[in-house]
């Protein structure tokens, strides 16, 4: 899967890149308007992240020239700027998300992930790891074919750490993720969530895929 | 007091001593100018008795006309001449009469007479009284002149002053539309509504600098933010760090997320003081209620909080549909983070009021400090402190007053929605 990015910080385009590498994605990177406008108009992209102020002219008009160009490739506005009105300029544009910085890494391949499922598979694609399997679309989660019943927020939780499996999420990334900015601080009680989710699956016959990262976070691994 | 009225009060005060003054001046000198045509009047009079009496060497009648009396007076001395006015009873109508006297001598034969030729000053006094009554007269016809003109023109001359006054009251920097003030033709309101303009725009253009450097700033801090953020997230999957290393990472990548909610929560709070949330609707605040509940419903149940409702109304509340959201979750998540184990959460929503009551400790702070910026609870170090502050300014905003009660180990936050949002 091709992903352009939009940006002119280059570490932070270089920390995307090499973040997404291991999930299968291939990065291209412009730093500024004039690149993106020549590579937007000659590849297809499964997914666009796009920052808003750039060198030479604006995120929201690359946006533009996209969709007048009947282009449709998954646009993710990565804005800076976490202000209102370009959040609603740019959704309005026919961008697929809107996500402000500082994010996530975690957050944004998930974002990334859930924008290229409903672009490709029209959002009925299934997400496997091992003999886990997620129906985005039905929003279920089955281990051997079989229903595994979990709370929205386990399942929001598994699909967070399948989207970004083998790596370390950290404590806040996962608050931030299941109940936004509002719920950071003290983190413990993630730790319930995680316990509860690790029972059910090991429950349902998996191993125990969810390794604490000792003081960082979680990884989902095999 | 009215700049008119003062005009007016002086204006009207000196017309009237200058008047007076020349009402009294007049008075003065007709009277002055009057006597001395009847003196002369007398004088003819003397000439033509002394005329009579060197002819006829023998006194004329005595002579008591209407307007003038001629009487002989044997003296043993000869008197001086002289004018006098003097009050006459007169017997016919019984009543006073102001006389212009002449007293002469007269030597007939050496007797000395004294003789007084009397004529009436009463026309004098009558014609004065005309001229007093018609200046007095002139006086009111001009006031009310004067008041006829302040009313109606003076009004007039004014409007385009009250016309900038009104579109002054009318401006607001956030509708960004610059003030529009008509030609006038009159220098100094010209000179006044270019002032004004000249101001306006520059307060516009201030005020949009000092939003885009609001907005900048929190662009410039944002972006390093995130470089740090990606940089440490990266280095979180680099699997030989040894516990200690792993503390660390753990302790930065938190302060850097406290940073930038920080950040953005300030921002907010700027944002709403220069009410860039201006955008209105009704808004059901039950349904934000139920929708952040189920979001927390998790986290509710895993602290074993009891959680109660009472949404017995559905107000519709005119406000913006954003800061709602802010205002119920930041109520809320205050109410969850700062509960306790086995606690109780209770929100009660009615028609007027919305009310969040959590148990939890003692609060550390004075109740009053409870909204002030980065003012918390000892307990909840990780806590920025801005969320009350938030809550408190949306309030603000829309005029809906928020109390604070603490009573039986349960903290109460009420806020009573003003009538005209309602």
């Amino acid at each position: 899967m091709k992903v352009l990015i939009i940006e002119d910080e280059k570490s932070l385009s270089e920390s995307i890149t090499t973040y997404l590498k291991g999930q299968d994605f291939i990065c291209e990177i412009a730093s500024d308007f004039k690149t993106a406008i020549e590579k937007t108009e000659l590849y297809d992209y499964d997914c666009i992240l796009l920052d808003i102020t750039l060198p030479g002219g604006s995120g929201l008009s690359i946006l533009k020239e996209l969709r007048a160009n009947n282009k449709m490739d998954g646009v993710l506005i990565i804005s800076a700027k976490n202000s209102i009105d370009d959040k609603v300029a740019g959704l309005t544009l026919g961008a697929d998300d809107y996500l402000p910085k500082p994010f996530h890494l975690s957050e944004l391949n998930a974002r990334i992930g859930a924008i290229i499922r409903r672009k490709q598979f029209g959002g009925s694609s299934i997400i496997r790891f091992n003999y886990i399997s997620i129906d985005t679309q039905a929003k279920v989660a089955a281990i051997h074919n079989a229903e595994l019943l979990l709370t929205r927020k386990e399942y929001e939780l598994l699909l967070f750490f399948i989207s970004n499996k083998r790596k370390v999420i950290s404590k806040s990334a996962i608050a931030e993720h299941l109940w936004g900015d509002e719920m950071s601080g003290n983190l413990d009680f993630i730790y319930t969530h995680i316990k509860n989710l690790r029972k059910k699956l090991m429950e349902a016959g998996e191993a125990d895929y969810i390794k604490t990262v000792y003081g960082m976070g979680y990884k989902f691994t095999d | 007091m009215k700049l008119l009225a003062k005009y007016n009060r002086a204006n009207i005060l000196a017309t009237t001593i200058v008047f007076m003054i020349a009402g009294v001046c007049y008075y003065f000198i007709v009277h002055l100018v009057l006597i001395k045509q009847l003196d002369k009047d007398l004088l003819v009079e003397e000439q033509e008795i002394r005329d009579f009496i060197k002819v006829h060497n023998n006194l004329p009648d005595a002579a008591d006309y209407k307007d003038q009396q001629v009487s002989f007076q044997k003296m043993a001395v000869v008197i001086n001449r002289k004018f006098e006015s003097v009050d006459i009873l007169k017997e016919k109508d019984d009543e006073y009469r102001t006389m212009r006297r002449l007293i002469f001598p007269v030597n007939i034969a050496g007797v000395n007479y004294k003789v007084s030729v009397s004529k009436s000053q009463q026309e004098i006094e009558d014609l004065i009284q005309l001229i007093v009554s018609i200046t007095l007269a002139m006086v009111i016809l001009l006031l009310l002149v004067l008041f006829i003109i302040n009313r109606f023109v003076l009004n007039k001359l004014w409007l385009p002053f009250n016309n900038t006054l009104t579109q002054l009251r009318q401006f607001n920097l956030l509708s960004k539309k610059k003030l529009e003030l008509t030609y006038t033709g009159i220098n100094e309101f010209m000179e006044l509504n270019k002032a004004v303009t000249e101001m306006s725009s520059q307060v516009l253009k201030d005020y949009e600098s000092l939003k885009s450097f609001t907005e900048n700033a929190s662009h410039e801090i944002q972006t390093p933010l995130a470089v740090i953020n990606s940089k440490l997230e990266l280095l979180m999957q680099s699997e030989n760090f040894t516990e200690q290393q792993m503390n660390g990472v753990e302790t930065i990548h938190d302060e850097i997320r406290r940073l930038s909610r920080l950040n953005q929560s300030l921002l907010l709070l700027t944002k709403i003081d220069n009410h860039q949330f201006r955008e209105t609707e009704e808004v059901d605040l039950s349904k934000i209620i139920v929708k952040q509940l189920n979001n927390y419903e998790e986290l509710i149940a895993a602290r074993q909080i009891t959680l109660t409702e009472h949404i017995s109304k559905t107000p519709q509340i005119l406000m913006n549909e954003i800061l709602a959201g802010v205002l119920v979750t930041n109520l809320i998540t205050n109410a969850i983070k700062h509960n306790i184990d086995h606690g109780t959460l209770e929100i009660v929503l009615q028609e007027n009021r919305l009310s969040v009551s959590n148990t939890g400790n003692v609060l550390s702070c004075k109740p009053e400090e409870l909204f002030e910026r980065f003012k918390k609870d000892t307990h909840q170090t990780e806590s920025l402190g801005l969320g009350l502050s938030i809550v408190k300014k949306i309030c603000e905003q829309y005029d809906f007053v928020i109390s604070y009660t603490f009573m039986d180990g349960v903290h109460t936050l009420s806020i009573r929605f003003s009538s005209n949002n309602v």
